[in-house]
């Protein structure tokens, strides 16, 4: 029990739920602004791989971690801009482009990485950038929670300085008005003017452009590497969070943080001798038994009003 | 002629001259580096069809497929959004493997017993998802996206806890006991008497959707849930059944597969098959009479696709990025539901009346 106690009390355990949060924290806003814009993105996954492998490659052609996340942030951007054609433009059904769009990542990517290294699986010969840490000056000094605060990722306060802006952004300024407008009913929000596949459009385009960014994280600071399909569901699981935040940027983060220490715990616990497969179930059975929970209790809500 | 059939044809040969040109759109800028170019399209369209032994890994790569593209039929049509498939197929597999090892051998009946252990195990991952929607509203593509890795690792722990073969290299079972496995049909390809069971239960499934009633049931109630209440129709009933139908064709595929294919089963990831299902159901418009065309011709890309790998050096995943264009083109409205093509069919139509 001991040893749980120190692990728990430990920065470096803060650390790991910081690492894990950071890209499920930035993919969940991206689906977060899709779906309140009426246009869910499942293609997520999708666009976290290939800003993934676009990062490293571009950080590694100019040496500049920097010009590698600008590249895959544009990356993301593009995806969006593909999606929303796919589904205002062609008229394609939404889910079924998200799915397109993952298949089309997971193969281009490979395809990407084999005709820039010839390597299919892994980008280890490329020499790509990390994104820096970042030492708090002052914070870092406070005794006891210092250490707890600083020396992360920059896109890790990122991510977390994301919420309060995204959150903002929808609920105050007016193209968050515009998108939750066009989210709620698109036909009453053309009638006073708005257009919707505009409004779509920006919001699958920022969708892409977080995507790119947790892609990004993934092989520039959480690991330093691309490996062929490396996101491994983290876009589903962000998927899963957004739905579990009922739609809201707060929400949204305390979902993350929820799932976030279930799979630091599934880590740690590997440590102490645990079988690693069942402890790597966790984070993807918490969202079920929350999701039958929440909707559970929402009818029982409903039943009881009638 | 049938004047149904006819229009049929129109949006058939649409279809086909939209797969067409998305082909060539995105393999072009894999051909034009080349010094040949005609060649690495030749490699890619004709190479499937250059002999028997070909056409036969075509019907090889298909038999999965096709179970896996009759099974997401099957859900979707029940209207809800069950993507337990994937999960389906690799829980069938595994379970069938575990019947093979773990069970008595029943002579000639040995495969028979491991596919339907496989199938009946294997719906579990389409009846929770399911389940979770009918009795709680629980929104089932999210949960059953989510599930689909729980069980991945479930079934992984299983395997390395109870069916791990020691003195294998990695992470894979005992070999599967010669009398489990299914008869090979072709000498030179991995083709087997999978492929039969998959064209009997497209067939099947055809028929039981479009020709009985419990078929007509399912239509109504993945419609319009709120007419066939009307109608009297237990809803949940019908919904349920179509979860727990596709969730066994799901496992039969991966028992078919694991016990045709492999000498061990050796999957530590989703094998995808059930995502390819789900691209089947979408080519063949949800009729399980089209899945078999359908999946035939997914089958014929990922040979050419081969082809490609072995003879230009172009990896083969670019039969992903052609299967994705594929996917936006024949699910686009702005083609299929252009007023010029409504036009033409509707006077297709009208001719056909007149007379």
């Amino acid at each position: 029990m001991t040893g749980l106690l120190n692990i728990v009390a430990d920065p470096a355990t803060f650390a790991t739920v910081l690492r894990v949060m950071t890209p499920l924290l930035i993919a969940a806003l991206g689906i977060l602004i899709s779906d309140r814009a009426g246009v869910f993105n499942l293609g997520m996954e999708g666009m976290m791989l290939t800003g993934a492998l676009v990062g490293v490659l571009v950080s590694a052609w100019t040496g500049s971690a920097w010009l590698g996340l600008l590249a895959a942030v544009v990356a993301g951007g593009l995806m969006g801009a593909l999606m929303a054609f796919a589904v205002n433009t062609l008229g394609a059904n939404l889910i079924i482009t998200g799915i397109a769009m993952n298949l089309a990542a997971s193969s281009g990517t490979t395809l990407g990485l084999f005709f820039a290294t010839g390597d299919k699986g892994m980008s280890g010969a490329l020499k790509s950038g990390v994104m820096p840490s970042i030492d708090l000056p002052f914070v870092g000094d406070i005794p006891v929670i210092g250490p707890f605060l600083s020396g992360h990722n920059v896109l890790t306060y990122g991510a977390l300085l994301a919420v309060p802006l995204v959150s903002l952004m929808m609920a105050r300024t007016a193209f968050g008005l515009r998108i939750r407008a066009v989210g709620v009913d698109p036909k009453a929000a053309a009638t006073v003017g708005i257009s919707v596949k505009l409004i779509q459009l920006k919001a699958l385009i920022l969708s892409g452009v977080l995507g790119g960014m947790a892609g990004a994280y993934l092989s520039m600071g959480y690991v330093s590497w691309f490996a062929q399909d490396m996101t491994a569901g983290r876009g589903f699981i962000a998927i899963a969070i957004e739905v579990m935040g009922m739609g809201t940027a707060w929400g949204t983060l305390a979902a993350t943080i929820v799932i976030a220490i279930a799979e630091t715990l599934a880590i740690t616990m590997q440590t102490l001798g645990l079988p690693n497969e069942l402890m790597q179930m966790i984070p993807y059975v918490v969202p079920i038994v929350v999701l039958t929970i929440w909707t559970a209790r929402g009818r029982a809500k409903r039943v009881a009003l009638k | 002629m049938n004047r149904a059939f006819l229009a049929n044809l129109v949006r058939l040969a649409i279809t086909l001259a939209v797969i067409g040109t998305v082909i060539l759109a995105v393999l072009l800028p894999f051909a034009l580096p080349h010094d040949h170019p005609g060649t690495v399209i030749a490699a890619f369209l004709l190479g499937p069809l250059s002999s028997l032994r070909h056409l036969g890994n075509v019907a090889e790569y298909a038999t999965p497929i096709a179970f896996t593209g009759l099974a997401a039929t099957v859900v979707f049509r029940s209207g809800l959004f069950n993507l337990g498939i994937e999960s389906g197929v690799f829980l069938g597999g595994l379970a069938a493997t575990t019947a093979a090892l773990l069970l008595p051998s029943f002579g000639p009946f040995t495969p028979l017993v491991a596919i339907v252990f496989g199938a009946v195990v294997g719906s579990i991952s389409c009846i929770i998802p399911g389940e979770l929607r009918l009795r709680w509203e629980a929104p089932e593509m999210v949960t059953s996206l989510v599930l689909n890795f729980a069980i991945l690792y479930a079934g992984v722990f299983f395997l390395n806890y109870y069916l791990r073969d020691p003195a294998a290299g990695s992470l894979m079972s005992y070999r599967i006991p010669a009398d489990a496995k299914l008869d090979r049909l072709l000498a030179g390809t991995r083709l087997n008497s999978g492929a039969i069971v998959a064209l009997v239960a497209c067939l099947a499934g055809g028929v039981w959707l479009y020709f009985t009633r419990s078929g007509l049931n399912l239509r109504i109630v993945g419609q319009g849930p709120v007419f066939a209440s009307h109608l009297g129709l237990s809803s949940r009933r019908i919904v349920m059944q179509a979860q727990i139908v596709g969730g066994m064709i799901a496992g039969m595929a991966g028992a078919i597969q694991v016990l045709g294919l492999y000498p061990r089963f050796s999957w530590t990831q989703l094998p995808g098959l059930g995502w390819t299902g789900i691209i089947i159901a979408i080519l063949a418009r949800e009729n399980p009479f089209y899945v078999v065309p359908a999946a035939l011709f997914l089958g014929y890309l990922q040979v050419g696709g081969d082809f490609l790998a072995r003879d230009i050096g172009i990896p083969s995943e670019v039969v992903g990025l052609i299967t994705a264009a594929i996917m936006l083109a024949v699910t686009a409205t702005a083609i299929f539901q252009h007023p010029a093509v409504l036009r033409l069919i509707r006077r297709i139509r009208r001719v056909e009346a007149a007379r």
